[in-house]
């Protein structure tokens, strides 16, 4: 009975950290497609300002419209095709420009009536007003054409559809110019008021309380690119460099860890910590050292004291990034670090690796006697790891199968692990729900699919040939076998949004096809006339759909 | 104009390599006005960077996704070969070249995966003795 309750508890605080990393995932998503802008961006200030490596005064008249109005409507038009393509974007773009433009109109009447020789206000960018218009607008214009859909007089639909969304687009960025900038103004005083006075009171190292274990549950993305891009970026355009891109990024805490494994720890995990370095350090994928910390939870007071440590020195050195550092690796710090802060940066890096590694040497040594009892617990924690992530990633099953090998010995979990993703359909086949078993004692993970498959999309160049066939066998397979409420459509890659839950692509293609939406489960066939695929995927959903049944049934029998 | 029509299903085509297939269902389709000559080009693009094969002894050649604005029309062409023909390494007897115009052709083309899905309907249009014959087993498919 109290096991019962216990799961129950998990999965309700799964669900909220599931909706809480669908908004991450959707933050980088927007995000992320632009990091190339926003390091170019970077780079000319580097080169070009008064100060830089290189003063050059014409180009440097490229970093302020840069930062001001290309890359916040650059992120405006990645979020509102993320909601509603090409049209969708525009719209967002348009919009985004009435929310930088009614910022600079608000922060130009105040600075009016400050006396003369006060300091003025300097502008605000409107990166958070992008990320909250872009998609506001795409999903308005989505509403829109769906009233009138099918409702235009042949002839007239092209006139329809430009003007509708040229008006909305009007109406949006006058809504953005009176209404939205004055709340991002609004919050953007508030937030940087609130980290000027952690700055200024020497506070800031204490946040790593927060981030430290946020990113071990894979919130990384939400915190690094939904609060700490936008305001490090606004932090950048006035000092130079900021402090803020450094909080998340910092690989050394997780250095740290690593290093003591590799020294201090035992059997598989002490085996995989050397490989795992490299990935962290300088591949710059963070994720590879969570289930580390998750085998061993005592050890986030090494991560939270390693980050606090890397935070007080980039203080005290009064250093930062210019831009963010995207993915966290070693070389991309470097390469954004101010001219003025290599010392305190790279510094920051190593004490915060030490003080890391010192605090979790201390804790593994301590309970080595009783990890040498309990080998297996890393494959366990990357069961986990996976299922917090609600989906398998190449570095963590890479480790798993590499662990299973190394550790020989008594670590069934770990091979159980590797050989399921030896049978998914593909290496992103998520394990989902199996979180429950695995973060239990000892149910072995299962590889019982997460995503509740309503839609499944065939993708190929065109979307003209191969995939409607493969398509038309898939609805067909489906149909015979009873399921209802599963939509079976075809399309080009190019087209391909999020909103699928199956992607079947020829193997050739699957790889463009996870970059169009990472989240869906990626099956890969080389024949779409009979691919054995076809009936794998229809069990998987016979499985999900018994799943769903038994669980609902044993939860109330308990 | 109908997307498959019986003057464009062939029962014992001489095609014996893969080039000539493609060349020939382009020039079907061109001829029945359905693409531009520089589908045909595209054709050949997109067998360049992922073949047609289907499977079950199906290829499918069609243009690639830049091409479409030279597509005028919906249209299949339906081929059998009098000979195995090789398609990048598999067998291949049946060629159904694709133009598609705003998924005018999807229905057609939806049969004619359900047919070769279906072992036993690719041993009936093997067997099939005539052009006739092929066009009405592919006709049939929907109706059970």
């Amino acid at each position: 009975m109290t096991d019962s309750a216990v799961a129950t508890d998990e999965s309700a605080k799964g669900g909220v950290r599931v909706a809480v990393q669908k908004f991450g995932t959707f933050l980088s998503g927007m995000i992320m497609p632009n990091i190339p802008a926003l390091v170019a961006w970077g780079l000319i200030t580097a080169f070009f300002i008064p100060d830089g490596w290189t003063p050059n005064e014409g180009l440097a008249s490229l970093v302020g419209p840069t930062i001001h109005y290309l890359l916040p409507l650059l992120i405006a038009n990645t979020g509102g095709r993320m909601v509603y393509k090409e049209r969708g974007g525009v719209v967002a773009t348009v919009a985004t420009m009435g929310v930088i433009a009614g910022s600079d109109f608000l922060i130009a009447q105040f600075n009016a009536t400050l006396p003369a020789g006060e300091n003025e206000l300097g502008q605000v960018h409107m990166f958070i007003g992008a990320m909250i218009m872009g998609p506001l607008a795409a999903w308005v214009m989505k509403q829109l054409d769906k009233l009138w859909d099918g409702k235009v007089k042949a002839g007239f639909e092209m006139l329809v559809n430009m003007f509708s969304a040229g008006i909305l687009a009007l109406i949006m960025a006058i809504f953005g110019f009176f209404i939205l900038a004055r709340i991002v103004n609004w919050i953007m005083d508030i937030l940087s008021l609130g980290v000027s006075w952690l700055i200024d009171t020497g506070w800031l190292p204490l946040v790593s309380v927060l981030i430290e274990p946020a990113k071990v549950f894979f919130l990384n993305n939400a915190i690094n690119h939904g609060v700490l891009t936008p305001l490090g970026t606004q932090m950048a355009a006035t000092d130079g460099k900021s402090i803020l891109f450094l909080l998340e990024a910092n690989p050394g805490p997780g250095l740290g860890i690593l290093l003591a494994f590799t020294f201090f720890g035992v059997g598989i995990a002490k085996a995989t910590a050397p490989g795992a370095i490299i990935i962290h350090f300088f591949g710059g994928i963070h994720e590879i050292y969570f289930p580390y910390v998750l085998m061993k939870p005592a050890l986030l007071i090494a991560v939270v004291l390693g980050g606090a440590t890397g935070v007080g020195t980039n203080m005290v050195f009064h250093a930062g990034l210019r831009a963010p550092a995207s993915p966290g690796s070693f070389i991309a710090i470097m390469a954004q670090t101010a001219s003025d802060s290599y010392l305190g940066v790279i510094l920051s890096v190593i004490l915060s690796a030490a003080v890391s590694f010192l605090v979790a040497a201390f804790i593994l040594r301590l309970s080595r006697k009783r990890d040498l009892e309990t080998e297996d617990a890393l494959a366990k924690a990357i069961a986990q790891t996976e299922a917090n992530k609600g989906k398998k990633s190449d570095a963590l099953s890479g480790l798993a199968a590499s662990g299973a090998s190394a550790g020989a010995g008594g670590t069934q979990a770990a091979a159980a692990t590797a050989s399921g993703t030896a049978a998914g359909a593909s290496p992103y086949a998520s394990t989902g729900e199996a979180s429950a078993g695995a973060g239990g004692a000892s149910t072995p993970a299962t590889a019982t699919p997460d995503r509740e498959i309503k839609k499944i999309v065939f993708a190929c160049d065109a979307g003209m040939g191969s995939s409607a066939m493969g398509a038309s066998v898939m609805r067909n397979k489906i149909k015979k076998a009873g399921f209802d409420g599963i939509e079976v459509t075809n399309l080009a890659i190019a087209n391909l949004d999020t909103s699928a839950d199956l992607i079947i692509t020829q193997k050739e293609l699957t790889s463009r096809a996870q970059m169009k939406n990472p989240d869906a489960i990626h099956v890969s066939v080389d024949n779409f006339m009979n691919s054995p695929r076809y009936d794998e995927v229809v069990e998987r959903i016979r499985e999900q759909r018994s799943a769903d049944g038994g669980a609902g049934s044993s939860a109330d029998s308990e | 104009m109908s997307v498959l029509t019986p003057d464009r299903v062939f029962a014992s085509s001489p095609i014996t390599d893969k080039d000539e297939a493609i060349r020939e269902a382009g020039r079907q389709l061109v001829g029945a006005g359905a693409v531009t000559e520089s589908y045909v080009d595209a054709m050949f693009d997109r067998e360049k960077t992922l073949s047609t094969y289907m499977g079950n002894l199906l290829a499918i050649p069609h243009g690639t996704n830049e091409a479409k604005d030279e597509v005028l029309d919906s249209a299949l062409v339906f081929i059998r070969t009098a000979a195995p023909i090789d398609w990048d390494g598999n067998e291949v007897r049946f060629v159904v070249g694709i133009a598609g115009k705003d998924g005018g052709h999807l229905e057609i083309l939806s049969k004619i995966a359900l047919v070769f899905s279906e072992e036993e309907e690719v041993e009936k249009l093997l067997a099939a003795s005539d052009a006739a014959e092929l066009y009405e087993l592919l006709g049939s498919v929907n109706e059970e």
